[in-house]
């Protein structure tokens, strides 16, 4: 999923490290979201939801309706600005690449908001419904279930998808930590043959200035 | 566009995968907060070319620990809203939840300053301070926002006090305040309200501090900037007109898209097409109005 460059979303700045929007930043999806509430329900319904997500990111129709439905819990085939609000944090985590920072931030609302059933618990099935929203790759997806799935039912309920959120956080944080160190080893790399170089280059001349001198 | 126009529900949707009425959202659905920024931190969200500008914003530690209970929904903007509670919150939740737990729960020690303040504060029949002894309590953002601002006492006196609360200092320009001063504070809160909940709280620091600053400095001075800092405020409120214009000409193009939808499934003749159209017909109006106003 990519927002449209340009539109009015990829304006707006999602905290890093909370992967909150500002006051500020809601104040304007507040005047954006009424100028689409064409019939002051203070509510989208699914034809403006759908052109809106379709207009200001490329998820296909059925991913759209994922989406609504995953939202209209109620069944009321309408989105207030809570969810509106909701929907616009995930994209704009998702166009950070926050996904993981931002499941750990919101782990009890996204919780409710994965588990459609309404049982408390999640089955891999929703976890893959809504792979394109939050990119819980396969594999992670396998681990998920070995290491976490405490009670043995293939299902997560609240505390163990905690778990889950900790420690992909902390995976999150130490694959950072090694691209940071990989970009730092080669510049340290660069340097020293920067230095290597520099002396050798000196050696050379002062092998060349012992030869003229021998001269 | 090769898919198929969704279909306008005029009646409540097709029945939810999930039986709402044993869903828990139903009660109590997910919510998340709004950063608080701290006062005159953050900038509107102007068009840069970057998508992430960076922006610093003063967060209290704690906020996003997720605690069992889900926060407490903000609805702080549509009040009204017939929906129950997904929602994300807006930023001030960090203050709430920290200011229900100090409050609330009393965990906190006894010693802890900021249960003076806060019963000090409660036990004052008049919250309308002068601006130099007082400072609006950036950890109330959330309810703010929701039209209600509280004052407390100014937190740096109380850092600054060995575990004391510097009540006789405010007490001193609480007896040297009048009347009439208070009755012009309390218009100038008014006029600063009256431009938006939103933006006044979060411009007023820069006025705070230097408040702060030259304490010394008489009521009258502050009384004689009062029509200018209203003016201001109610500038700052406002959204900056690049962003609006953008959001107006995004919305034209969603809402264009959707009248098509709208002709489409339900007829041109009915009201939720005449409505829309009558509605993009406005916006339309609005803009072409603006557009004049900036050639001329």
């Amino acid at each position: 999923m990519k927002l449209k460059q340009g539109s009015f979303l990829w304006y707006l700045y999602l905290d890093k490290l909370y992967c909150l929007l500002s006051v500020r930043n809601v104040k304007a999806l507040v005047e954006y979201f009424h100028l689409l509430d064409v019939h002051r329900k203070k509510t989208l319904n699914d034809v403006l939801f759908y052109h809106f997500l379709h207009h200001v990111t490329d998820l296909k129709r059925n991913q759209i309706t994922i989406v609504f439905n995953m939202l209209d819990w109620n069944a009321v085939g309408e989105i207030g600005f809570d969810q509106f609000y909701m929907l616009v944090c995930i994209l704009l985590a998702q166009e950070n690449h926050l996904e993981e920072q931002f499941i750990f931030r919101h782990s009890r609302p996204i919780f409710e908001l994965l588990d459609l059933d309404g049982e408390l618990k999640i089955g891999p099935s929703n976890f893959h419904m809504y792979n394109f929203l939050f990119k819980i790759k396969k594999q992670q997806l396998r681990d998920l279930y070995h290491d976490f799935d405490i009670t043995g039912d293939c299902r997560l309920n609240y505390k163990e998808f905690k778990l889950f959120t900790i420690f992909s956080m902390n995976k999150y944080q130490e694959s950072q930590k090694a691209v940071k160190e990989e970009k730092a080893v080669p510049e340290k790399k660069v340097s020293q043959v920067n230095v290597s170089q520099r002396q050798s280059l000196l050696g050379i001349n002062h092998f060349e200035s012992i030869s003229n001198y021998n001269c | 566009m090769e898919e198929k126009p969704f279909k306008v529900r005029t009646l409540p949707g097709p029945p939810h995968p999930v039986s709402p009425q044993t869903h828990p959202r139903s009660t109590l659905g997910p919510s998340l907060a709004i950063l608080s920024l701290s006062p005159g931190s953050g900038q509107l969200p102007t068009i840069t070319a970057s998508p992430s500008p960076p922006r610093q914003l003063s967060l209290g530690p704690g906020w996003a620990q997720d605690t069992p209970p889900p926060p407490q929904p903000a609805l702080p903007f549509l009040p009204n809203s017939p929906r129950p509670l997904a929602s994300l919150g807006v930023c001030g939740l960090q203050a709430l939840a920290k200011s229900s737990g100090h409050r609330g729960s009393g965990k906190s020690s006894p010693h802890d300053t900021r249960n003076l303040w806060t019963t000090a504060t409660q036990s004052q029949p008049k919250l309308n301070v002068p601006l130099p002894t007082v400072r609006e309590d950036s950890e109330l953002e959330g309810s703010s926002v929701g039209g209600k601002t509280r004052w407390s006492y100014n937190q740096k006196a109380g850092h600054d006090s060995d575990g004391g609360w510097e009540e006789s200092d405010d007490g001193e320009d609480k007896d040297s305040f009048k009347p009439e001063e208070l009755d012009e504070h309390a218009l100038m809160e008014l006029e600063m309200r009256r431009g938006s909940s939103l933006g006044g709280p979060l411009e007023e620091d820069d006025s705070k501090t230097d408040d702060e600053k030259s304490s010394s400095v008489s009521s009258l001075n502050i009384s004689k900037h009062t029509p200018h800092r209203a003016y201001w405020v109610e500038q700052q409120s406002r959204l900056p007109l690049p962003l609006t214009e953008l959001m107006e000409n995004e919305a034209l193009e969603i809402l264009t898209k959707a009248l098509r939808s709208y002709r489409s499934e339900i007829g041109r003749d009915h009201f939720l097409t005449k409505q829309l159209q009558r509605y993009i017909e406005g916006l339309k109006r609005r803009r072409n109005k603006r557009l004049q106003v900036m050639v001329i």
